[in-house]
């Protein structure tokens, strides 16, 4: 009987060979045994196959410790056990590039061949790249090892319904297999050959007796060719927060009820959530990968929950002996006045006005915004030591002084300049800026409209503003007249789609070209009409909106006794010197040793809260590394990183999500003031959330959120949460991708070995 | 037919399938199935078989499995599945209701170590907990004796004298994955083998009846006896099975035991399925070397053959049974049977237990040579030897750099 023994690895094809050979002597009328050593192996660990063959028919259906010949697989199986019992004399064939001499040393006792059947299985194409199926090549190589006909390995290959690149490659293996011709040492191996015992040696503990001590351990992450691992990578709310807040970070902090660090992780960025929760367009909430599955999470009432209800104590860092003068208190200039004082720096704000807040303190209507949620977190920055000296606007005269005074000068003037149309009537004549028209009504000198027919004309959230505030001051109807349609209004959606709820009409695709008086019989002064134009949309514009284009012959009047402008503003630059090229990041005047930077609208023509305290956050970072030479924040990034983890500066693609692992469940939905209450008040329209609940919508794309689907299916045991870390024990993770499967969000991936 | 090399299942599957469709001009096949390892190959490849009368139907888990195909055997369908281990544990209800039922199924079982702890390997534990039930229980050495005694049991069980279940077991792996040359029978050879199935009592719409109701204790009795009266005729007609086998297949597929060189033997090993045919091998060796060793290859547990079994043992003195399972607090399974076969006998030998290839530990010639020799140099029986508790078949040495 000769019995061989193979040595593999699980996806080789060790089996089949074994049966190929077996099939060979099969097929010569011999008796055949081919089998495997079967267990929970999976592809990459070693195995072990066999087959035995005798002119008798075998009676014995024992594994084999005393092969006549051993056949490896795979060269870095090669240890010291390999040819264990392998009696004197027999073939050691190895699957290898390297010549039988090369193990000579190794094998001194046996006959040795070799052959590179992985790269005869390459250039038949068997298998794949990384595991080529080398068992019909090395069938070949067994042939001419052991002294069998080529045909008969041929006629095994083929009776195991194998043909075409097989059998080249069994012939080119047989062809190619390289023999020892050194003479061997006869003697008897010194490693006895393991075998069964008897009479109770080395008993293996059992559950009971055996609890607590120690086993044998098996390093099954030795079989692997592929590690999990964990990557990180941004969430596209983050990616698209003008502010720079860590969005994905205060909503895991919501969704685990923790709204005190919900809070403190938004004030890293922003000092106005309670005012971003409630006017921010919400760029995140448009590019939320929920929003096609059930609708956006709602990023804007969470982020204002956490302002409201949060309390979270900030601590400055050490003072510093620089003093930083910030001209403008609007959302950019105060914003960067408080990660300034959060640095440690004395700040001092140059207001002209006589009240903090810029355009949030005039130009927001309280229904949208109420004083006092602005005063709330105007004071937290104030808390901080920031000073403030009110009146007298910061002229270009002026400018020059505060720069000798201080040691930086940030300029966050907004932008004051209201765009005109020209009209042929003047302002005092029943025409009116929205923003001073909202200015008034905020410092409570609103007028009374009742009975007016009032026309906004504009697309922003300053006509939308001035139109509600209109209603809300008895007006008997509001139009707002828009050059070109909805998709092109730059308005938030919903301050829309509320402005048409309390009745504002809006005619799209409408221009204004005059304001007029119809003539009256009397003489007396007529009805004021607005004339307008139809429009039509035209080729895109430089913005890719489509600009329009009139329509001929399309003149039309509406009654308006009351025309409010709010087609947007732009920068007053007369502050700088003539000729500056006024940009953000950018290093103004040039004069002085002093450090004077643009910030805000003024620099970036942005035009959000949420922008403006971006510009802000950044020209306070700025402006310490100038101080310091030191970067202490890594761009808009504020999450903590881990080593252990893998970091990507990218979004997460959507299709990288694992959708069907989500639950689908509705939005939260705030409660909104009743439209009467709409028509007649400046009561704030939004009610807030109840709860945080809508936070547990997030799926935290591409970051992990420790939802440990991956610990918990893990059929091995062998991966944990230490922490926020996850722990792989590489040493007996096999490899088997079950947490990459389990993972809904892509951050457990797999990393080839 | 010419000689194939196949694995054990793929021998089961093949018999089981042809069965299946030797039965189409009856009433077809039908059956239930439910996968676990080691048995899978066999359920795939009976599904996957175009039977043309009847069908296969995949359930949800292997109590299931044996109702569908107790629903299908008592409607007088041939009727078979297979199964292993836990799975065998889950179905037992089933088990003993198709015993009790009388209904003629086969069932093929890979012998799998019952868990915990977790095992894959041979073992016996599985089928041996049956013993009470009224099945007819057969083991297999090899491939060939899977596939052969697959068929006849079909023929035995359907057996009008008989019509009980039988039990076809195979060792894991050793038989069920391992190739080895193995005539299959073919579609024709079967169909001459099995008649069509009629089964007496099959539920009839046009004669409605219903089976397995509420009796009082002499209709318990009786019912009973029945069973027990079958079991007495299943050696008689196991032989003619047998005889019929041989007339179609040309080959014996082998009685209740085998005897080698058990005349004139001091000692006799007793032993069934794969550890039977390694000790034949070293029962060969050293009766060539002329000691005086026997060995009694165990093919029919149930019942137990025991009149054929002590006049095989020919009057040796000392008598070892091999146990690849273990009953708790009982030692093994086959040894309590063995004595219970030689009680009140004249010169009751010394008989020993050996339990041995437990948890599927590879049972070596090298390992049966030393119960051998320790079965000869024995006083007195004593109680049941755990030959291999060294743990021969531990876990693969680790090998590589």
């Amino acid at each position: 009987m000769v019995e061989i023994r193979i040595h593999g690895r699980g996806g080789q094809g060790g089996v089949t060979l074994a049966k190929l050979v077996a099939a060979s002597r099969f097929l010569q009328g011999r008796s055949v045994q081919a089998f495997g050593l079967y267990a929970a192996e999976r592809s990459g660990a070693p195995v072990q196959a066999f087959c035995r063959f005798d002119d008798a028919p075998i009676t014995n259906r024992n594994l084999i410790y005393e092969p006549d010949h051993v056949i490896v697989l795979d060269p870095t199986l090669v240890g010291p056990t390999i040819a264990a019992g392998l009696r004197p004399g027999g073939w050691i064939l190895l699957n290898t590039e390297d010549p039988p001499d090369a193990f000579g040393d190794r094998f001194p006792h046996n006959r040795i061949a070799t052959v590179d059947a992985t790269a005869v299985a390459r250039g038949h194409g068997l298998g794949t790249r990384s595991v080529p199926i080398v068992n019909t090549a090395l069938a070949g190589a067994v042939g001419r090892m052991l002294g069998f006909p080529l045909n008969d390995m041929l006629a095994a290959v083929e009776h195991l319904g194998f043909g075409g690149a097989n059998l080249h490659a069994a012939r080119d293996a047989f062809d190619a297999v390289r023999t020892r011709d050194a003479p061997w040492d006869p003697t008897p191996l010194d490693t006895p050959a393991p075998g069964p015992g008897f009479g109770g040696v080395g008993r293996t503990p059992g559950f009971v007796e055996g609890a607590g001590g120690e086993r044998p351990r098996i390093e099954t992450g030795r079989w692997a060719s592929e590690q999990p691992r964990r990557q990180q990578f941004v969430p596209p709310c983050n990616h698209v927060c003008p502010a720079g807040n860590d969005v994905q970070g205060f909503l895991h902090a919501l969704a685990d009820e923790r709204i005190d660090d919900a809070l403190e992780i938004l004030l890293r960025t922003t000092p106005f959530p309670s005012v971003c929760g409630r006017v921010c367009p919400a760029p995140c909430m448009a590019s939320c990968n929920r929003r096609d599955l059930d609708g956006a999470v709602d990023v804007r009432d969470l982020e204002r929950l956490a302002g409201d209800r949060g309390s979270a104590r900030l601590v400055p860092a050490e003072a510093r002996d620089r003093h930083v003068a910030v001209v403008g208190s609007g959302p950019a200039g105060l914003a960067a006045a408080y990660h300034l004082a959060l640095f440690g720096y004395r700040v001092t704000i140059l207001e002209a006005d006589t009240v903090l807040g810029g355009l949030l303190r005039t130009g927001i209507p309280d229904f949208r915004l109420p004083p006092d949620v602005l005063d709330r977190e105007i004071d937290r920055i104030l808390a901080l030591g920031v000073e403030v000296r009110f009146g007298g606007a910061v002229d270009r005269r002026r400018l020059f002084a505060v720069a000798q005074e201080y040691d930086a000068v940030l300029v966050a003037t907004g932008l004051q300049q209201a765009r005109s149309l020209h009209l042929g009537v003047g302002d005092d004549d029943g025409v009116e800026q929205g923003i001073a028209f909202l200015d008034r009504i905020k410092r409570g000198h609103g007028p009374h409209l009742d009975g007016e027919a009032v026309v906004v004309v504009g697309g922003g959230n300053t006509a939308m503003d001035a139109a509600r505030s209109a209603l809300r001051l008895g007006a008997a109807s509001v139009r707002v007249v828009y050059r070109r349609t909805r998709a092109e209004m730059p308005a938030i959606a919903e301050e829309i789609d509320e402005a048409l709820d309390e009745g504002v009409e809006i005619d799209f695709l409408t221009q204004p070209l005059a304001v007029r008086r119809s003539a009256q019989a009397d003489g007396d002064g007529g009805q004021p009409e607005l004339v307008c134009r139809r429009m039509a949309l035209g080729a895109p514009d430089a913005s890719g909106r489509r600009s329009p284009v009139a329509v001929p012959d399309s003149e039309f009047t509406v009654g308006c006794h009351r025309l409010i402008l709010a087609l947007g503003q732009s920068p007053d630059l007369a502050v700088f010197p003539e000729g500056t090229e006024v940009r953000e990041g950018a290093e103004l005047l040039g004069i002085l040793e002093t450090p004077v930077y643009a910030v805000g609208d003024l620099a970036t023509h942005d035009g959000t809260v949420a922008g403006a305290i971006g510009s802000g956050r950044r020209a306070a970072l700025h402006v310490h590394q100038t101080f310091t030479g030191r970067v202490e924040v890594d761009g808009d990034r504020t999450r903590v990183r881990s080593d252990v983890d893998e970091w990507h500066d990218e979004v997460i693609r959507t299709d990288a999500l694992r959708a069907h692992l989500f639950e689908r469940q509705a939005p939260a939905h705030a409660p909104t003031l009743g439209l009467r209450d709409r028509r007649t008040t400046f009561d704030e329209v939004h009610g807030g959330l109840a709860d945080a609940a809508d936070a547990r919508r997030c799926l935290s794309c591409g970051v992990c959120n420790e939802c440990d689907l991956c610990v918990t299916y893990c059929p091995e045991g062998v991966l944990k949460r230490v922490g926020h870390d996850l722990v792989f024990d590489y040493a007996h993770c096999k490899g088997c991708g079950i947490c990459v499967t389990e993972c809904p969000r892509n951050v457990v991936f797999m990393n080839h070995l | 037919m010419p000689l194939r090399i196949v694995t054990g299942n793929h021998a089961a599957g093949h018999a089981l399938s042809l069965a299946g469709e030797a039965n189409r001009t009856a009433r077809g096949t039908a059956c239930g199935i439910y996968p676990i390892t080691p048995q899978t190959e066999i359920v795939e490849r009976v599904a996957a078989f175009p039977f043309s009368r009847g069908r296969v139907v995949a359930v949800e888990s292997e109590h299931s499995a044996m109702a569908v195909t107790m629903g299908a055997s008592v409607s007088g369908a041939r009727a078979f599945t297979a199964s292993s281990s836990n799975g065998i544990a889950y179905m037992v209800e089933n088990i003993m209701v198709a015993g009790f039922y009388r209904l003629p199924i086969v069932m093929v079982a890979v012998n799998r170590t019952l868990g915990p702890p977790w095992n894959i390997w041979a073992d016996q534990g599985d089928t041996l907990m049956l013993r009470d039930f009224p099945w007819i229980q057969l083991y297999a050495a090899d491939n060939q004796e899977v596939h052969d005694l697959t068929l006849l049991a079909f023929r035995l069980a359907e057996d009008p004298r008989i019509l009980l279940p039988v039990l076809v077991c195979m060792d894991a792996f050793i038989v069920s994955h391992t190739q080895a040359e193995t005539e299959l029978a073919s579609p024709d050879e079967v169909d001459a083998f099995l008649p069509d199935l009629d089964l007496p009592h099959r539920l009839d719409p046009a004669h409605p009846r219903a089976l397995g109701s509420m009796v009082w204790p002499d209709a318990t009795v009786s019912h009973r006896m029945e069973i027990d009266e079958a079991m007495a005729r299943v050696p008689n007609v196991m032989a003619e099975c047998r005889a019929r086998f041989r007339e179609v297949f040309g080959r014996d597929p082998g009685g209740p035991l085998d005897a080698l060189h058990t005349d004139a033997a001091d000692a006799v090993l007793v032993a069934s399925a794969t550890v039977a045919t390694t000790a034949r091998g070293v029962v060969e060796r050293r009766r060539a070397a002329g000691e005086r060793v026997g060995l009694v290859k165990m093919r029919r547990y149930r019942p137990f053959p025991e009149a054929e079994l002590v006049q095989a043992c020919g009057g040796a003195g000392r008598i070892g049974v091999l146990d690849r399972d273990y009953a708790a607090g009982a030692g093994g399974v086959w040894w309590q049977d063995v004595r219970a076969g030689f009680q009140g006998r004249d010169e009751t030998p010394l008989i020993q237990d050996y339990l041995l290839g437990i948890g599927g530990g590879d049972v070596t010639p090298a390992l049966v040579n030393q119960v051998l020799d320790d079965l000869l140099n024995r006083r007195a029986a004593g109680p049941p030897v755990w030959a291999d508790a060294s743990g021969a078949f531990g876990p693969p040495a680790e090998v590589g750099a």
